[in-house]
């Protein structure tokens, strides 16, 4: 039994429904990640979860027992804003021994435990400094702080890192999964940012117009797309629309307009039945003139525009079938207007719904 | 134009200020320790030993106090409730509550005593209901006072209280929920402390304004005398102009002395600021 389970949750807000018939199951210990972009839902699941939102219908259980109509500040879950929500009247050690007070912890464990926990984020000595004497990852590292010291049943980040510059981004995110692990503790994170999701997290659920695309582990997401929305979410540009499909010795053939393409059946990719298939601009290749038109998994064009990526070009190549995005490394980039054939390798096709 | 001469701008209000406020103020609170010529503190020594002003004196700042608390209590929750609301709700809401602020103060206290005169709307009720055989001494009494004086600075408390509480993170709220804090708890620990400049500013403004308002006590208090009717009284019936000015100057400074004491304690409460 999962330790978290939303079960056919609706949420309305302002009469417009964000969430229909919502499932999602969280394990212990894991860390999920929700992904999407903005008005997914994905912060709604987030709030409908720590109690700030309240479903129009389902339920929601958490360790076997019903949650749904638990007020937020009897849930126990600690919960990490955007906004870090730090109270400014109070120190950094006061901000972390908020909660502790309110469970009428003795002053001296208090004192104890708000030192551990700030020794965890690595703020020992900040304890006197108040929040706009800090930096942004200092902020961030106290509003975690503050969550964690209550040892929370479940820890809950609303785009925690968006407020930060790059670097600092990185850096944080490497700390959150430390000390997740560290502690062992179901965390449930929001954010829009692929590379972000894909790195912290045990699971990813990448959530569209209020409803999971698809749930898997962030490499199983990131080769096998499974809709082509989230294809286009993690960077598959292009796509290619069967008309006709085929399975043969072990691999799928698709038919576009008379061309022909296979695709290798592997694990992961196995039991999807439609005719669409995707593939990264880096995975397509791009060889110096036309090819033989018979040739499967080949495709004759010209450059329409050529782009200097640093490491690569890009170019954006014209088809009988549209246009197709590829980048390649090479010294000599192909000119615009150039004759090239477009080669799909079959084992980087993914088949989509 | 060049950057060290905007200060220019604030010249002619600067000048304007100190021909007609800051010199006046500074020959009056003068005049008052010279009598025919000579060092003198006679005259409040006269005032701090007369029972009667000491009684006006102790009047005003109670129905000034009054005034304040009173204020507090009813702007505090409405304010509250203002500072979540919309954009548009909030404006209309608001220019509503500034209402009392743009009618005329003798209008408005005209009105006040059709209300609670002796044959005013109030007594007529409480009569008619049984509550009382004889109708309550309400007019012309400190209540009445404070009553106007509720109505007229309400507002000045309410929008200095909303200006600040907008701009308190709701997300503050909900953090202190989440740690464990029930509605009450979390509205006490963290929007109650975090409104206290509002609080202060709003109160200097109402304990100052009701130290000082002229027409409503002159009005609804009969007579009852404030601070600023007797110095109107001793300056305009009496004609007496030294013991005049020895009022005002003791006003201005009952006046610095609250501002300077609820500047400290908003420090204490609040020592980020």
């Amino acid at each position: 039994m999962a330790l978290l389970s939303l079960e056919n949750v609706s949420v309305a807000y302002e009469n417009q429904l964000i969430l229909k018939d919502f499932n999602l199951q969280v394990e212990k210990g894991e860390l999920i990640s929700l992904l999407g972009p903005s008005g997914c839902g994905k912060t709604t699941t987030l709030r409908l979860i720590a109690g700030f939102l309240e479903a129009k219908q389902g339920a929601f259980l958490f360790q076997d027992k019903d949650y749904t109509r638990v007020p937020v500040n009897k849930r126990n879950f600690g919960f990490v804003f955007q906004s870090y929500a730090l109270f400014p009247h109070l120190s950094v050690f006061d901000n972390v021994a908020f909660g502790l007070r309110l469970r009428k912890v003795k002053e001296a464990d208090i004192v104890k435990r708000v030192g551990q926990m700030l020794e965890v984020v690595n703020l020992s000595g900040f304890e006197k400094r108040f929040p706009k004497e800090l930096s942004g990852g200092q902020r961030q590292r106290v509003a975690i702080a503050r969550a964690l010291v209550i040892e929370p049943d479940l820890l809950l980040f609303d785009e925690p890192l968006s407020n930060l510059d790059a670097n600092l981004r990185v850096n944080m995110r490497v700390e959150i999964r430390r000390i997740q692990q560290e502690l062992g503790i179901t965390t449930v994170y929001v954010s829009h940012d692929q590379e972000e999701c894909f790195s912290i997290s045990d699971k990813v659920a990448i959530m569209n117009k209020g409803v999971i695309e698809q749930l898997g582990s962030p490499a199983a997401i990131f080769k096998y797309p499974k809709t082509e929305f989230v294809a286009r979410f993690i960077g598959f540009t292009n796509f290619l629309n069967g008309s006709e499909r085929q399975e043969r010795d072990g691999q799928v053939e698709l038919k576009v307009a008379g061309h022909s393409f296979l695709i290798a059946s592997q694990a992961g990719n196995e039991g999807r039945t439609g005719k669409k298939c995707a593939i990264r601009p880096d995975d397509l290749q791009v060889e110096a003139g036309h090819g033989s038109t018979g040739e499967p998994n080949r495709l004759n064009g010209i450059v329409k525009i050529s782009t200097y990526l640093g490491r690569s070009y890009q170019y954006v190549v014209e088809t009988a079938l549209g246009n197709f995005t590829v980048n390649q490394e090479m010294d000599t980039p192909y000119q615009n207007g150039q004759q090239v054939s477009l080669v799909f390798p079959r084992e980087k096709l993914v088949l989509v719904d | 134009m060049k950057k060290r001469y905007v200060y220019m701008l604030l010249l002619p209000g600067m000048l304007f200020l100190l021909l007609f406020m800051i010199v006046p103020i500074l020959l009056t609170i003068g005049s008052t320790f010279f009598q025919q010529g000579s060092f003198t503190l006679a005259g409040y020594l006269h005032f701090l030993t007369d029972s009667y002003f000491l009684k006006i004196l102790w009047t005003t700042l109670r129905v000034s106090l009054v005034t304040t608390l009173v204020c507090i209590l009813i702007g505090f929750p409405a304010a509250y409730y203002l500072s979540k609301l919309g954009p548009r709700k909030k404006g209309i809401l608001l220019a509503l509550a500034i209402f009392p602020l743009l009618t005329s103060s003798v209008v408005r206290s005209f009105s006040w005593m059709v209300i609670l005169g002796k044959k005013g709307l109030i007594n007529t009720l409480l009569v008619a209901i049984g509550l009382t055989d004889e109708p309550l001494d309400i007019l012309y009494t400190p209540t009445a006072m404070m009553i106007g004086l509720v109505h007229l600075f309400l507002p000045l408390i309410i929008i200095t209280l909303v200006g600040v509480m907008e701009n308190i993170d709701p997300d503050l709220l909900k953090a202190a929920e989440s740690l464990g804090a029930s509605r009450f708890t979390a509205f006490r620990k963290v929007i109650l402390p975090l409104s206290v400049p509002g609080l202060i500013i709003g109160s200097i403004l109402v304990f100052v304004g009701s130290l000082t308002a002229y027409t409503t006590p002159a009005l609804l208090g009969g007579k009852q005398r404030v601070i600023s009717t007797f110095l109107y009284q001793n300056a305009m019936t009496l004609n007496d102009w030294y013991y005049a000015s020895v009022v005002a100057t003791i006003m201005i400074a009952i006046t610095f002395i609250v501002i300077g004491v609820m500047n400290k304690l908003a420090m204490k409460l609040n020592p980020k600021g």
